[in-house]
């Protein structure tokens, strides 16, 4: 046995470590030595080999699986890089259209169709499960914005203030450069060739999904599953297991549905008012500062559908929450059920549209805003652009 | 930039790559030196500045000392080098626990004080590379070390990446000799180096962060009151969590510094198998603990001048030792809990200094230990003490119509994971790594590594900091 001698028997019969040594605990009061570092005897030569064969194993079949599972690989949906998307509006493009919203604005919006008609990419701030206060409230700060601003109003999360992905405006503030370059590596040389780097997949979440035991008194809330793919300026679209995969599809209904019912976790209804309230005057806020320096500020009801949207108009009522927004903050909104054109999309879970329909809302609701808010400027570009792309 | 990140692993190839090239040792030095800056400014590059003030003013410090010929200049040579660096800890550190502390006492005087606000961003790891640089400065003083002979190696010493932002805290005598001849890893060096930096990643990315924090979280960073189960999981869970956290550190920087061929201290030993607060602090945490012997406790009188001075000591010790771990009450109140335990001990080892435990009852002190160090992570992690309150009376079973927050799933992690680790420590804890890894059949090492090395690649961390940065 290699290093068989690591306990040899002493004089009194106990066992005696060979790598036994003291530490400063056991030195009081006196200069301590360099310390001892002894290596084990093994093959470490040969171990060392073994392990990046197995490691190569191991990857290899995990990434497999996922692969099999229908999982490419994809840009991860981090801090790190929505902070790069902010910073454009510090590195010279403060005169940009920025889209501010939740997971509907964020997979239903897509930039190469907005860029096709508008000549120009858009900045994409919104994270999934997450309220835009705090980045409207960012830019409402920030001197250097003075584009147009297209908030998307997503109920449950807006007029809740309920935020997945806390931090976000607070990170990129404070960034560091470690930060920076370890974002840069992971998006250039790790994400983009395995599928099974995704928060969805790590060990720790796959283990927590299992069917363990439920434990009396406690309900059991699956977290929402993997829903998007992302790339790296943040265009992201629903993820096509969910529209192919009928048994996915369910689950991600079945998600959504636990939100529908009342939960013991659930603030009080007078509580919840106060919230709302509180989001809107906030909301309102920033918004007069944005308008004071001529930002142009349009808020959109982002499409819903089936029992997402009977929720939404059960616990969100549209005089209470949407029509409140736009007289608070006196600014123009679209909702999707006043205009034709924004209705009748295919929704697989409800809540967002497959790639195909987001591409097709995006194209229209772009030539809805370039007609209707914000001016001819806007909609002579996007006739230039339209004309230009045939 | 913290070690579990891809920024911290082509760094390290860098390093590596750069310290095994044919240069003169000196270049390789400064090579180390200039990585070590590197490493540091990956955070906040300001804060490089303190690191060069704290390495010149200990520098000439210790020059002085050396030169002066009376005691009085001496002491003022000592007096600098302390000053500089507890004033520079107290304003980074400190400066707005007493600001506040001193806002709330004109408050109860009747006097409304409102101070502007003290936005200081805390420095990393500066508790640590301060009590490392003091050393030096006490070593020299206390006649106990030689000031080093350049420098270049004294500022090598303060600055060596492995050990600079969460220690092990080096003394002076244990690394500045290091640099004085030529060190490169040998093969075996390198590659148990990486085995061992394997290891502490193994803890902090997969056990600490993945499994054991986040249900701590679910119950300290609730505003829900936790029952007996879910109190007592999230505290083991939590004890579970720092081991693996500031353990996994120390690992994982005496694994670096041996593939570059240098050789740092132990900083734990299997704490959770400790059998009274006196073998516990010879475990946990074991380069402050001797520092703070080394530094205070010992110049305060330690055990030399009768029981009262000891016991005050003792505590002053403890409580100051809970501070430095944070600005806040709660970080006392752990020292204090801490002192309370070793005073206790040491009244009844007096009291019963002929009692022999059986082995029975020897693990069931183990065990008592535990417990008692448990109680104590309760106001380590809880961030104010009403918190702490409430989760010690969920502990207590006396929070009646508490309602379940742990899922079942958190509960079992916290069980296996937990229950290993401390059975790990008992079958440890007269053992060394080394000597149990010798033993080991090849192939059990090989799969074990790479197990480890494919957890942490599947859990996917998210590169977040360790706790005991913050302090």
């Amino acid at each position: 046995m290699p290093g068989g001698d690591a306990q040899r028997a002493t004089g009194d019969g106990q066992p005696h470590d060979r790598y036994a040594r003291q530490t400063a605990a056991d030195r009081p009061g006196v200069a301590q030595p360099v310390p001892v570092r002894p290596v084990p005897q093994q093959p470490w030569g040969r171990i060392a080999l073994g392990v990046v064969v197995l490691l190569v194993l191991l990857v290899g079949g995990w990434e497999w699986y996922w692969r099999d599972y229908g999982v490419k690989p994809s840009i991860s949906n981090t801090f790190g890089l929505w902070a790069i998307q902010r910073r454009r509006i510090d590195a010279g493009e403060g005169d940009a259209t920025v889209l501010i919203g939740a997971s509907r604005m964020y997979f239903d919006l897509q930039l190469p169709v907005w860029e096709r008609l508008d000549g120009r990419r858009p900045i994409q701030l919104s994270f999934e499960g997450t309220s835009p206060l705090k980045a409207v409230e960012d830019l409402a700060d920030d001197p250097r914005f003075t584009g147009r601003l297209l908030i998307a109003v997503e109920p449950d999360l807006f007029f809740s203030g309920y935020e997945y992905h806390a931090g976000a405006v607070r990170y990129a503030r404070k960034e560091s450069p470690s930060q920076r370059v370890g974002q840069w590596l992971s998006m250039y040389l790790i994400e983009p060739y395995f599928a099974f780097d995704d928060g969805d997949f790590a060990l720790q979440t796959v283990l927590a999904r299992q069917p363990w035991p439920e434990r009396p008194g406690k309900v059991w809330f699956m977290n929402v599953r993997k829903l998007a793919e992302y790339e790296p300026d943040r265009n992201t679209h629903l993820w096509s297991k969910v529209e192919t995969d009928a048994g996915y599809r369910e689950m991600a209904r079945s998600i959504w549905r636990q939100d529908f019912q009342p939960s013991d976790d659930d603030p009080p209804p007078e509580e919840a008012r106060k919230t709302e309230k509180e989001q809107i005057e906030r909301m309102a806020g920033a918004v007069a500062k944005l308008r004071a320096r001529a930002v142009k500020v349009l808020f959109v009801r982002m499409p819903s559908s089936g029992e997402y949207l009977a929720f939404e108009n059960r616990d969100f009522p549209r005089a209470r929450t949407w029509d409140a927004l736009l007289a608070a903050t006196a600014a123009p909104g679209i909702h999707f059920e006043d205009y034709p054109e924004l209705q009748g999309y295919y929704l697989p879970e409800w809540s967002h549209m497959t790639r195909a329909e987001a591409e097709r809302f995006t194209a229209a609701l772009y030539r809805l805003i370039a007609r209707d808010f914000w001016g001819s400027s806007a909609a002579a570009s996007a006739v230039a652009a339209e004309r230009g792309s045939r | 930039m913290v070690f579990n990140s891809l920024t911290f692993i082509v760094f390290f190839a860098c390093v590596l790559g750069l310290h095994s090239l044919p240069l003169p040792w000196t270049t390789k030095k400064i090579n180390l030196l200039i990585a070590s800056y590197l490493f540091y400014a990956a955070w906040n590059p300001p804060f490089v500045i303190l690191l060069w003030v704290s390495t010149v003013v200990d520098w000439y410090a210790a020059q002085g000392l050396v030169k002066a010929r009376r005691q009085s200049a001496r002491h003022a040579w000592m007096l600098l080098s302390v000053i500089a660096n507890l004033g520079m800890l107290g304003y980074f550190k400190y400066g707005q626990f007493l600001l506040d502390n001193f806002t709330a006492l004109m408050g109860t005087l009747g006097v409304a004080y409102h101070p502007a606000h003290y936005d200081i961003v805390l420095p990393v790891g500066i508790s640590f590379y301060t009590f490392a640089t003091m050393s030096y400065t006490l070593d020299v003083y206390l006649r106990r070390a030689a000031p080093a002979q350049n420098l270049l190696d004294y500022a090598l010493f303060v600055t060596f990446f492995p050990h600079l932002v969460a220690g092990p805290i080096m003394r002076p005598t244990e690394l500045v000799p290091q640099f004085a001849q030529p060190r490169r890893a040998t093969g075996e060096q390198l590659r148990f180096g990486l085995a061992l930096m394997t290891l502490g990643l193994f803890n902090k990315i997969v056990l600490a962060d993945s499994f054991l924090s986040r249900v701590a979280e679910r119950v300290y960073d609730s505003d829900k009151v936790p029952g007996a189960l879910d109190a007592w999981a999230a505290t083991l869970a939590f004890s579970g969590q720092i081991f693996c956290d500031f353990a996994g550190y120390s690992t994982t920087a005496i694994g670096a510094a041996l593939c570059l061929g240098f050789a740092m201290p132990d900083n734990f030993r299997f704490p959770y198998a400790a059998v009274g607060f006196s073998d516990f602090w010879r475990r946990w945490h074991i380069t402050l603990s001797s520092w703070l012997r080394d530094y205070l406790y010992i110049p305060l009188g330690g055990n030399r001048h009768g029981a009262r001075r000891t016991y005050i000591a003792l505590m002053g010790t403890m409580l100051l030792g809970g501070l430095w771990h944070g600005a806040n009450w709660t970080f006392v109140a752990w020292g204090g809990l801490h002192g309370l335990y070793l005073a206790v001990e040491r009244v009844l080892r007096a009291r019963f200094s002929n009692y022999r435990p059986s082995p029975a009852v020897f693990v069931l002190l183990g065990l008592l230990t535990y417990t008692l160090v448990n109680v104590t992570w309760v106001f380590f992690r809880a961030k104010t003490f009403s918190k702490a309150w409430i989760v010690l009376r969920g502990m207590a079973g006396q929070n009646s119509g508490a309602r379940p927050i742990l899922a079942t799933f958190s509960l079992l992690s916290v069980v296996a994971i937990v229950g290993a680790l401390v059975l790990t420590h008992w079958l440890m804890r007269a053992r060394t790594l080394e000597s149990v890894v010798a033993r080991a059949p090849a192939a059990a090492v090989c799969a074990v590594w790479a197990l480890m090395a494919f957890a942490i690649i599947i859990c996917q961390g998210t590169g977040s900091a360790f706790i005991y940065f913050q302090f």
